[in-house]
């Protein structure tokens, strides 16, 4: 999943960065509302966090530019405990969700990965397709009740998939969600970890390869 | 800076009064000057009568006899000169007063029987008045009598009254100008006075206004007045807010610096002091920043703020499936600050939203004036301990754990500001009630 993050207190950009990072996110940082602007305008997100306080364009401004233009990716704002103004704007300009600071990563998380899933379709925190599942809080995927041993990676990979079944995903649009930008994207570790994965999972047989194109999750598979 | 309301006055009085003035010796001067050319055609006319009765006729040959009445005639450079002139010989006679001056007398083509007046514009400005008339008997039967006045007299008179109208006119003026300057100096006394005060308040002389305005200021001063005090409450309550922030942070602060040296971290301690030092932050700054009751200003459409925030919950929640009964009076109006009441209801309703299992319900009711705002849900509601700690005035209550008590302590805290009431019960559905109650 790859999220924007704009906050201009650098501590906390900083710390929101690495946390985001150690859960299996791929983070781009912004620092005020203009580089935050382009970022969302130039890249495709699975989700954003913006401070409503910032430097040059107001966090209310940006996710009102962001929704004009056609970017539907979740927001949560973070706004000051006391100050329902922020919230209730933030969200009538189409944010999602809010976040009173000062607030616990654990809660930020547990609403960003909510707010992923509920864009993706998904009533629960456990993504359940037949008989394989996989539960975004534990980071668990069972198949037919059994856990499947996954690497982080191939985590990521299966998550982004049932994100979004039906629909065909490129690799480059893998390796854009679930990697920093410094990834080479010429390797064929994709195609190694996809490999690995379907192995994994068998017998289910839901990533189907499209020849040229890429990946598809094919959703309600008779077994 | 805009012109001050003494010149204004001044301005447009003195404007007015000039105006008038002008106009008003315009018409005198007018109806002056027509009245002395009356005077002088009525002067002439005389001397023509009387040119008439004195002439005589010795066989169709008339003339005027020695004896004039009007000794003016006889008297050269008099300025009033007459003469007696027939159609076919001219003048048969002139007075003796003319004959050393240049007189040219008009010999109007008049019917017979009528006068011709009019203003000559010689050398020396006179006035002329003919008369023909048929004098039967006569060689040529049809005469004219002709008297001329000079000018000069009638303009000196006509001088002379302008004169004296200037003067008065000038006398009235200045009188009305330093009456307008004196009125204008008492009618704005009190508003000099006024901004005397206020500057003392500022330079911190004096704490309030001393009162005894004049009606028209009255207002003006009341809601200067409910300003400052406006003011003084929240510099006293920002300073309040400040100490006890100050004071809470204290002990947690001491922990922490303690916490360093001890050698292992004791986790649970460090925890809770955070959770403390977040919640004495978010209280005292929420009292601080509350504006409270506005004492100028526009009032806040409760049913309206109300159903934003619900709207902006209803996003928030969306994963919840919570249904949402509102029932609001249409525009109920309470005078005070938007973000107040938002965070009066945002706190109320997020409550709800957070603790609700399943249904909310929020009403707005509209009171004679003021609001009441009930919020209610179907979650495990308010132990009877909390409710007794939120509404106990004296309750330190930034001591209170994070979570429905902070809120709510937020939400009694701006509701006392705003003298308004709290009630924390049962919900029929099973959750808790909270009803607000503010004055208009």
């Amino acid at each position: 999943m790859r999220i924007l993050v704009i906050e201009d207190e650098q501590l906390l950009r900083g710390q929101l960065t690495d946390h985001l990072k150690d859960n299996g996110f791929a983070v781009d940082a912004a620092q005020d509302g203009e580089e935050g602007l382009y970022f969302g305008r130039e890249y495709d997100y699975d989700a954003a966090i913006v401070d409503l306080g910032l430097p040059k364009i107001d966090g209310i401004e940006v996710i009102n530019r962001l929704r004009n233009e056609g970017r539907t990716f979740p927001i949560i704002v973070l706004t000051a405990r006391g100050h329902w103004q922020d919230k209730v704007e933030g969200l009538e300009a189409g944010a999602d969700d809010y976040v009173a600071k000062p607030f616990q990563m654990e809660e930020l998380f547990a609403r960003l990965n909510a707010l992923i899933r509920r864009t993706a379709g998904y009533a629960s925190p456990v993504l359940s397709q037949g008989d394989l599942r996989l539960d975004t809080a534990k980071k668990e995927v069972r198949v037919e009740g059994q856990a499947v041993d996954l690497t982080a990676y191939e985590y990521k990979v299966l998550e982004y998939l049932m994100l979004n079944p039906d629909r065909v995903v490129s690799k480059i649009e893998l390796t854009d969600h679930l990697y920093d930008q410094d990834f080479d994207r010429d390797s064929n570790v994709i195609e190694v970890f996809v490999g690995r994965l379907r192995k994994k999972i068998s017998p289910m047989d839901m990533i189907r390869t499209v020849r040229g194109q890429g990946y598809r999750f094919v959703a309600d598979v008779p077994v | 800076m805009k012109q001050s309301i003494r010149n204004r006055l001044l301005g447009t009085t003195t404007g007015v009064l000039v105006i008038f003035l002008t106009l008003t010796g315009w018409v005198l001067d007018q109806s002056f000057q027509a009245s002395v050319v009356t005077g002088a055609e009525e002067q002439l006319r005389l001397v023509i009568y009387s040119l008439m009765g004195g002439v005589e006729d010795e066989d169709g040959r008339l003339k005027v006899g020695e004896d004039l009445s009007e000794p003016r005639l006889s008297q050269p450079e008099s300025g009033l000169y007459a003469q007696l002139s027939d159609d076919i010989n001219g003048p048969i006679w002139t007075s003796p007063s003319a004959v050393t001056s240049d007189v040219s007398f008009i010999v109007p083509v008049a019917e017979p029987g009528a006068f011709t007046f009019a203003a000559v514009a010689s050398e020396v400005p006179r006035f002329a008045l003919s008369y023909a008339v048929i004098w039967e008997g006569a060689e040529v039967e049809r005469v004219t009598f002709s008297a001329v006045t000079d000018q000069a007299p009638f303009s000196a008179s006509i001088s002379q009254f302008r004169r004296s109208l200037g003067l008065g006119f000038v006398l009235a003026m200045a009188v009305f100008v330093v009456a307008q300057v004196l009125a204008l100096r008492w009618g704005l006394r009190p508003l000099r006075v006024m901004a005397d005060e206020v500057e003392a308040l500022e330079s911190g002389q004096a704490d309030r206004l001393q009162g005894g305005y004049p009606r028209e200021l009255q207002g003006l001063a009341n809601n200067l007045e409910r300003f400052i005090d406006h003011e003084q409450r929240s510099r006293t309550r920002y300073r309040h807010a400040l100490e006890d922030l100050a004071h809470s942070l204290k002990t947690p602060l001491a922990v922490f610096r303690n916490a360093l040296i001890d050698k292992q971290l004791n986790r649970p301690l460090l925890s809770e002091q955070l959770d403390r030092m977040e919640s004495t932050v978010t209280h005292q700054l929420s009292k601080a920043s509350a504006r409270g009751p506005v004492v100028v200003g526009k009032a806040v459409d409760v049913t309206r703020q109300v159903e934003r925030l619900l709207r902006a919950l209803e996003t928030a929640y969306v994963d919840k499936d919570i249904s949402v009964e509102m029932r609001g009076d249409e525009a109920v109006l309470v005078r005070g600050d938007e973000s107040d009441f938002l965070e009066v209801f945002g706190n109320l309703a997020e409550n709800a939203f957070k603790y609700g299992v399943s249904q909310v319900r929020v009403g707005v009711q509209g009171g004679a004036p003021g609001a009441r705002v009930t919020s209610e849900d179907d979650g495990p509601g308010i132990p009877t301990s909390l409710r007794a700690e939120v509404l106990d005035r004296g309750k330190r209550l930034d001591e209170l754990k994070p979570g429905q008590g902070i809120g709510l302590a937020v939400v009694a805290e701006l509701v006392s500001l705003y003298s308004g009431t709290l009630e924390i019960a049962e919900s029929e559905l099973g959750g808790a009630f909270i009803g607000v109650n503010l004055p208009g």
